[in-house]
């Protein structure tokens, strides 16, 4: 039953994508000339809008699909991902010590990256490295340190790909890398989840603290460590209403929101002042 | 649960209340500003640095503004030395808020943050403890009044002198300049009002009237933190809306019922209290700073 369900919701989904995927197409096709990837994965996403009110508190993304091979042969992968943003890895060192028994720890030696995906998800029903090989795993970023571009020198004694091993690991702790390999367990409800039929599902939880921004969901099809098909489909995060009102006005017109600031504080004074008056 | 707009992060908004407003008795019952007290209380509930200090500053507006309310109806405020201490505070925010901005480009406004703290909280509240401690020993400190009169200060001597007729002085206008500036840097990197720095150099330094120094230093620290709010929110974004109102709401409130509170009560023994809380907050902050990481990698802002 809740198989039927889930092939109708896909079914429904599915047929107002071709229009975007046409586009996707024509653009891949730039990109890419001579390309042996089909653009045909048929895929969908349940919440292509997601709104941030005050309530926000994150939410849950769910991309929907069916494995074009008739067999159902292959695996499929798919990638959640944020905008590619500049980012600063820095490493703490001792300074102002006693030689090297007691100091401050102060950040030190910073090293840029140009661009680091600021959320970054990748679902898939096995472990990603018996799906796709290495290299694909590098030419296709399914992972996000094969995203991050490093933008300056390492400081001497620095090895970069701690650097980016940091990145990864810190934006992990916050959330906002993930890894799934398994479908939703007791306790977590991310995970990829494929039916027999073809049919598959996949969840990510987007935190609150992930960027509100465009967001891509990528869906891919292996097949013995190639890439066969694949789909893009952008999914739009945005503030409505207040958040929305505040936030403009505090990007847009920053002074004038400064001046609203400080005139509520001087009613949130006043009324205080008024209200407990001493007789 | 609330969605802060430039925080970025939900909230839960009885838990801001609850500090804001125990932040603000803590006030109330004491007679300080408590900007030096919320500012680490929101770094420890997660709010980022930069939004904790730049925020702040709009509570502190709006405590001082209330202040003034009732010192004005006192005649206790000294408007010129008010003026000249502003003129000097515009000067040090304007500065201080470009530092602000610069360290945190740089990645290292959470050291100066916690370094000031360190030395604000601990040098604080040790004056608190020791005061109280005279006091339970029935060894009051010297009254102000006792020691102001007689002497001459620096601020009687240096050129450009003026007359501040609500204080009674003929002084330099250079020391006020120079204090309001101080105070303008520190309030801006802090997210303090200053008051308790203000206050004692007051007295102290330019010898002014206990009974004018509240008024005159809730009108400076109105002036800069105002200014600080506006500047902020052009150079950093990092001015919070949603979290100052929650904070002005529970600050204002509980610094009424803390004002209520301690009229009945001894202020020493209070004090005495807060700087063993405060002196703990500080070895809280060296601890921080000095313990080796488990994590020795840090993200940094990703501007630059």
């Amino acid at each position: 039953m809740v198989k039927r369900l889930l092939a109708a919701f896909a079914f429904v989904l599915l047929a107002g994508a071709p229009a975007s995927a046409q586009q996707q197409q024509q653009q891949e096709q730039q990109r890419q000339p001579g390309s042996d990837v089909a653009d045909d994965l048929p895929a969908g996403v349940a919440e292509e809008q997601i709104t941030v009110s005050s309530t926000y508190g994150g939410s849950y993304i769910t991309v929907f699909g069916v494995n074009p091979d008739r067999r159902g042969r292959g695996d499929i992968v798919v990638v959640l991902r944020g905008p590619n943003e500049p980012a600063t890895v820095m490493r703490k060192s001792r300074a102002f010590g006693i030689g090297n028994a007691f100091g401050l720890w102060v950040n030190g030696d910073p090293v840029r990256f140009s661009e680091a995906p600021a959320f970054f998800a990748v679902l898939s029903n096995r472990p990603l490295r018996d799906i796709a090989s290495p290299e694909s795993i590098w030419r296709y970023q399914l992972d996000p340190a094969a995203s991050a571009q490093l933008a300056s020198a390492v400081p001497a004694g620095g090895d970069p790909s701690a650097y980016r091993a940091a990145l990864v690991r810190l934006r992990r702790e916050q959330g906002l890398y993930q890894w799934y390999a398994t479908p939703p367990r007791e306790g977590v409800r991310g995970g990829l989840t494929a039916y027999r039929g073809g049919l598959f599902r996949a969840v990510v939880r987007l935190p609150a603290n992930a960027p509100i921004a465009q967001y891509h969901a990528d869906t891919y099809l292996f097949r013995d460590g190639r890439l066969i098909s694949r789909q893009r489909i952008p999914i739009t995060i945005a503030r409505i209403g207040v958040e929305r009102t505040i936030h403009d006005l505090a990007t847009n017109v920053s002074w004038l929101y400064g001046i609203v600031t400080v005139l509520l504080a001087l009613l949130a004074g006043w009324g205080s002042a008024v209200l407990f008056r001493r007789p | 649960m609330i969605y802060l707009p430039i925080a970025e992060m939900p909230v839960a908004v009885l838990l801001i209340l609850l500090v804001s407003g125990v932040v603000g008795f803590v006030s109330g019952l004491v007679g300080v500003g408590g900007g030096f007290i919320m500012t680490p209380a929101l770094l420890f509930l997660g709010v980022p640095a930069p939004v904790a200090v730049a925020t702040g500053a709009s509570q502190i507006a709006a405590t001082s503004f209330s202040g003034i309310m009732t010192q004005t109806r006192r005649k206790a405020v000294d408007w010129r030395m008010g003026m000249l201490l502003s003129v000097g505070g515009i000067v040090g925010s304007s500065i201080g808020v470009a530092l602000f901005e610069r360290l945190l480009r740089l990645g290292q406004l959470d050291l100066i943050v916690s370094l000031l703290y360190l030395l604000l909280l601990s040098s604080v509240g040790f004056l608190m403890v020791r005061e109280s401690y005279r006091f339970w020993r029935g060894r009051p400190a010297k009254s102000v009044s006792v020691l102001r009169r007689p002497l001459k200060t620096v601020a009687h001597n240096l050129p450009f002198r003026m007359r501040f007729p609500r204080s009674g002085l003929y002084i330099s206008v250079l020391p006020p300049l120079g204090l309001g500036f101080a105070i303008g840097a520190i309030s801006a990197i802090m997210g303090i009002g200053g008051g308790f720095i203000v206050i004692p150099a007051m007295i102290y330094l330019l010898r002014m009237p206990t009974n004018v120094v509240i008024g005159t230093s809730q009108f400076q620290v109105l002036v800069i933190s105002s200014l600080i709010v506006v500047l902020q929110s052009i150079a950093t974004h990092t001015v919070d809306l949603v979290l100052a109102l929650l904070l002005m709401a529970g600050g204002v409130v509980g610094a009424q019922i803390g004002a209520r509170v301690g009229a009945g009560i001894k202020a020493e023994y209070v004090r005495g209290i807060l700087g063993v809380l405060l002196v703990a907050a500080s070895i809280k902050f060296l601890f921080d700073l000095v313990v080796p990481p488990d994590e020795i990698y840090v993200l940094g802002a990703g501007l630059w």
